[in-house]
């Protein structure tokens, strides 16, 4: 294997939607794991100020509308000037879904897909831009979920783009020949946060149908980002389900 | 936005029952699983309610949940147009 076809470690990541849950536990890990890290929600939360705190010099943080790219792309700027060129991105920001497509409005529908697809691609352009014009390797990881693969009443809008994600995920791959290794990280339902939006009806029986016998954690996830961010894997272009068998 | 009244709502209720073979009981307490409304009706009715009202009535789910007699289904649309 030559040097010229491996994808070191990232050493400088971005994780959108960092201050909560999934992103705030891969916001934590990655600092833990000594690296430089990144992180912007729209509300930065006391746990994220808390990391800044233990991290000063490895940690930038800010309060970032994902849907505003001019602000997002002033952030990239200001990681790169603190913390150094950004060599790795966890698209981790969107926002979760609660209503039957025909009782969700078309603004509603409009508001998923621009936060949830357009915005992060978008955030994904500049960042690679800015990556290939300094000529550095990367990594990118998309937090996508299970309702990309699997159908679930209420979130037609939100599983169209997490579809969409994993199909972003292996065209970047291809389009990125290897300079940059592209993949999906799709967690089943987690037993917060959004998944909130089943009942407890359809989480129950989920966890029933599930081989592991419970719904996954935020902790069972984190290991599989780091992974693809610093292990030497050649895993590129992928979609890694994490969900404990509940969907196979 | 104008409002459907209640018994005008009972009324489309019905009709969504009668297309199916059914028959809305006329009491409000009575159970929906054991009449067979279950939760693409109610959406019916919501679109049935949206044309006479000429607007739309976009909902979350979590409300849906809580629907669980005729009653809750009347009360929910009256709800959803005083919104």
């Amino acid at each position: 294997m030559s040097d010229s076809t491996v994808v070191p470690p990232a050493s400088v990541v971005l994780v959108s939607g960092g201050s909560r849950g999934l992103g705030l536990a891969i916001v934590t890990d990655l600092l833990a794991s000594g690296l430089k890290v990144a992180a912007f929600a729209r509300t930065v939360t006391p746990e994220l100020t808390a990391l800044g705190e233990k991290y000063p010099e490895h940690l930038h943080y800010g309060s970032v509308d994902i849907n505003d790219p001019k602000a997002g792309q002033d952030f990239v700027k200001e990681v790169e000037a603190k913390l150094g060129p950004i060599d790795g991105l966890v698209n981790n920001a969107a926002v979760g879904q609660d209503s039957l497509h025909v009782h969700t409005s078309a603004d509603q529908v409009a508001a998923i897909i621009q936060t949830n697809l357009t915005s992060p691609l978008v955030l994904t352009r500049f960042v690679l831009r800015r990556m290939l014009a300094k000529g550095l390797k990367g990594r990118i990881v998309n937090v996508t979920s299970i309702c990309a693969q699997r159908g679930y009443p209420g979130l037609v809008a939100y599983s169209a783009t997490k579809g969409g994600m994993d199909s972003a995920t292996r065209s970047l791959a291809r389009e990125l020949g290897g300079r940059v290794l592209a993949n999906s990280v799709a967690p089943g339902f987690f037993a917060s946060e959004m998944s909130a939006v089943l009942g407890q009806t359809q989480l129950d029986q989920i966890v029933r149908r599930t081989p592991t016998g419970h719904l996954t954690e935020p902790d069972e996830v984190v290991p599989v980002v780091r992974m693809l961010l610093l292990d030497n894997t050649n895993i590129n272009g992928q979609v890694l389900v994490v969900d404990g068998a509940a969907s196979i | 936005m104008g409002l459907v009244e209640r018994d005008k709502v009972r009324e489309l209720m019905g009709e969504v029952m009668k297309a199916q073979g059914r028959t809305l009981p006329s009491d409000d307490a009575a159970d929906l699983r054991e009449i067979g409304f279950r939760s693409l009706d109610f959406s019916e009715l919501a679109l049935r309610v949206e044309d006479e009202l000429g607007d739309e009535l976009n909902f979350d789910a979590p409300g849906l949940r809580r629907i669980t007699t005729v009653g809750d289904v009347l009360d929910f649309i009256e709800q959803l147009q005083t919104a």
